[in-house]
């Protein structure tokens, strides 16, 4: 049977993808673009067109107009797709009384791909001795890591998953979110959907905000989350010293006490070194910036929570401009121009730097080839807590 | 393509529902030889072995092809439908892009099944018949003679029956339409369509699928709702090629209509 070499990371471009079902108007000129090496988060409420965008990508609902891409083919071009792209949509769909592994053995036919990567995906996913169980025995958590060995047999370099910490316990969250890092730090392209903010903040490096079909924002996490309205609180022994500072860089804050004081639009990316520069003394710093939630339900506040019908459509918040395809590297978009971090190591999240309208695009790194299998330990040994993400 | 079509057959060993279809032929394939021998016996004395095509349509003839043969497009319905009622044409469509591709490889694979069925009822045809043919006195060399030139039609029937059976499901999708068009097309309303257009219009309809089926066979097997003596039959390959058409007909209007569809 003929293997495919590794395959590595490429884009993921969405331009202009739309999809009307009748008088509903479940996707509206969709535009974005994904990057290698990243894990891209695709975040709305229910029915704001996740699923419709991430099945119009991979060949299963036909677009009333627009193109969806992974490394510029349409998905049903591509020659061998699961050496390609590994997808996750639904943790459903199973014929009950098939095994395991024979639903496994199915796909490695299908997609040309050797019988010897089912065993090793069993054991990723940490269902080596269910194997040859049936699925209708299985519970939610165990077929949503039987979808997701399934997504892996092909050794992609392109990973689409759909809310696919659906039905996982808190220790198979975790492992995925290791797992889906890791993936990225070896170059590969992770797009994930989900509506667990909070997990997904310590997961991602962008963000794709969708509602109503549109979207309402896109970028580096990190780059969101600075522009947007935050708070610093800072405890002080010198707060008339910390206060002629301020004044002197222009920034506005509020004095809270004897020792406290809140400045505010600005994070801890900017504040930490303004204040070491001038040598104020911290007895206590806090960030009081918005986290992924509430920054969610700010944009998409009053939107609704259904697809729009013809002609009740909201404009769409633009916050920020789409990726520009001649620039798009793997990091952020204007107008929070951050100089794009390394590619991260397995299992660690890249630095996000702060916004610096002097910082260039950088041309993305050179990835290595991708190793046959990700060494990532089974979900029931994680290998511990992954970092977290500077909120 | 060969890969796909690897991959459905492994689908059809991997769920039971064609094994089932295969188990329900198989009895009545049992039940069919049993009836002609008892059948024959009761005619006491003067019961002689079949030795003709049309006594050995006699013996298996009703059992094996009436009912046994009519299963098979229940098969080609499960091949595709089982998949929306369990949702995993979603991967399917993963696995294999290309709609037609999936199609073909479906087609492939329940022409397979199909005659697999065919070769598992023939050998239990012969594994209680014969036996029972010689403790008769009935002479084994000369039925075997009969059935040759019979066997190519009889495997080319359950594999296009298996087809008509897969057309009908992609036009359908759904899974309890699907058997009940199929069974009920073939064991109810055609016998009585094909009645009533013979007696009232003095028309034989034998272009219905088993009178197709019949012709391939080289009459063995009997359409159903006459005797097999009056039977109007077409040439092999004139009902080899109707009963293509009742598979493939549905097919790709199935093809066009539904199959196309988004999978959401």
């Amino acid at each position: 049977m003929a293997v495919a070499p590794p395959a590595t990371g490429v884009p993921i471009e969405v331009h202009g993808l739309t999809k009307h079902f009748g008088r509903v108007h479940a996707v509206q000129g969709l535009d974005f673009v994904v990057q290698p090496g990243r894990v891209t988060g695709f975040l709305g409420p229910n029915g704001a067109g996740k699923t419709t965008t991430l099945r119009m990508l991979l060949g299963l609902v036909n677009p009333t107009a627009g193109t969806a891409t992974i490394g510029g083919q349409r998905y049903r071009d591509i020659t061998l797709p699961l050496h390609q792209v590994g997808a996750v949509l639904e943790a459903t769909s199973f014929h009950p009384a098939r095994r395991a592994r024979s639903h496994l053995k199915m796909i490695a036919i299908a997609g040309g791909i050797d019988n010897s990567r089912i065993d090793q995906v069993l054991e990723l996913v940490g269902l080596s001795g269910d194997a040859k169980r049936k699925v209708g025995g299985f519970s939610m958590g165990m077929r949503q890591r039987l979808e997701l060995a399934g997504a892996l047999l092909g050794d992609p370099g392109v990973l689409i998953l759909d809310e696919p910490s659906n039905g996982l316990d808190p220790q198979g969250i975790a492992w995925l979110r290791e797992f889906l890092r890791h993936l990225a730090g070896q170059g590969r392209t992770v797009l994930v959907s989900s509506h667990l903010l909070a997990e997904m903040a310590q997961t991602i490096d962008d963000v794709i905000i969708v509602a109503q079909g549109q979207v309402r924002a896109l970028g580096t996490l990190a780059s969101l989350m600075s522009a947007t309205q935050s708070a610093m609180r800072v405890r002080t022994p010198e707060p008339d010293r910390l206060q002629a500072v301020l004044l002197s860089v222009g920034l506005t804050f509020q004095r809270e006490g004897h020792d406290i004081v809140t400045i505010g639009g600005v994070g801890p990316e900017q504040l930490g070194p303004l204040l070491a520069a001038h040598q104020v003394v911290v007895y206590e710093l806090t960030h009081q910036g918005i986290n992924l939630e509430s920054l969610f339900l700010s944009l998409t506040a009053g939107l609704g929570y259904e697809a729009s019908p013809v002609g009740r459509a909201n404009p769409p918040v633009q916050v920020w401009a789409p990726m520009p395809q001649d620039q798009a590297p793997p990091g952020p978009v204007a107008p929070g121009p951050v100089a794009p971090g390394p590619v991260a190591p397995p299992g660690r999240r890249p630095a996000h730097a702060a916004p610096d309208p002097t910082a260039t695009w950088a041309p993305p790194p050179t990835q290595p080839p991708i190793p046959p299998t990700p060494p990532v330990p089974p979900p029931e040994t994680p290998s511990g807590p992954p970092s977290g993400n500077p909120q | 393509m060969i890969r796909v079509a690897r991959a459905e057959l492994l689908k059809l060993r991997t769920t039971p529902g064609p094994w089932v279809v295969l188990g329900v032929s198989l009895v009545l394939t049992a039940l069919g030889v049993l009836g002609a021998f008892v059948s024959g016996r009761a005619h006491g004395p003067a019961f002689r072995a079949p030795v003709t095509v049309d006594q050995l349509r006699d013996l298996v003839g009703s059992g094996y092809l009436g009912e046994a043969l009519l299963m098979t497009p229940i098969l080609g319905v499960l091949c595709i439908t089982a998949e929306y009622r369990h949702k995993v044409i979603t991967t399917t469509l993963l696995n294999t892009p290309r709609r037609e591709q999936v199609l073909v490889g479906k087609a492939v694979a329940s022409v397979i099944w199909g005659i697999f069925m065919c070769i598992a009822g023939l050998a239990l045809v012969a594994a209680m018949g014969l036996p029972w043919l010689s403790a008769e006195g009935g002479s084994v060399s000369a039925l075997l003679r009969q059935v040759g030139p019979v066997v190519p039609g009889l495997l080319a029937d359950f594999a296009l029956f298996a087809l008509f059976g897969l057309g009908i499901g992609i036009l359908l999708k759904n899974q309890v339409a699907g058997v009940l068009v199929t069974i009920g097309g073939t064991f109810i309303i055609e016998p009585i369509v094909y009645q009533l257009f013979r007696h009232l219009l003095q028309i034989d309809l034998d272009w219905l699928p088993s009178m197709a089926a019949a012709s391939v066979a080289g009459g063995l097997t009997r359409g159903n709702g006459h005797g097999s003596s009056q039977m109007v039959m077409l040439s092999w390959w004139t009902g080899a090629l109707v009963l293509l058409a009742w598979g493939l007909g549905p097919a790709v209007i199935g093809y066009f209509t539904t199959f196309r569809r988004d999978v959401t």
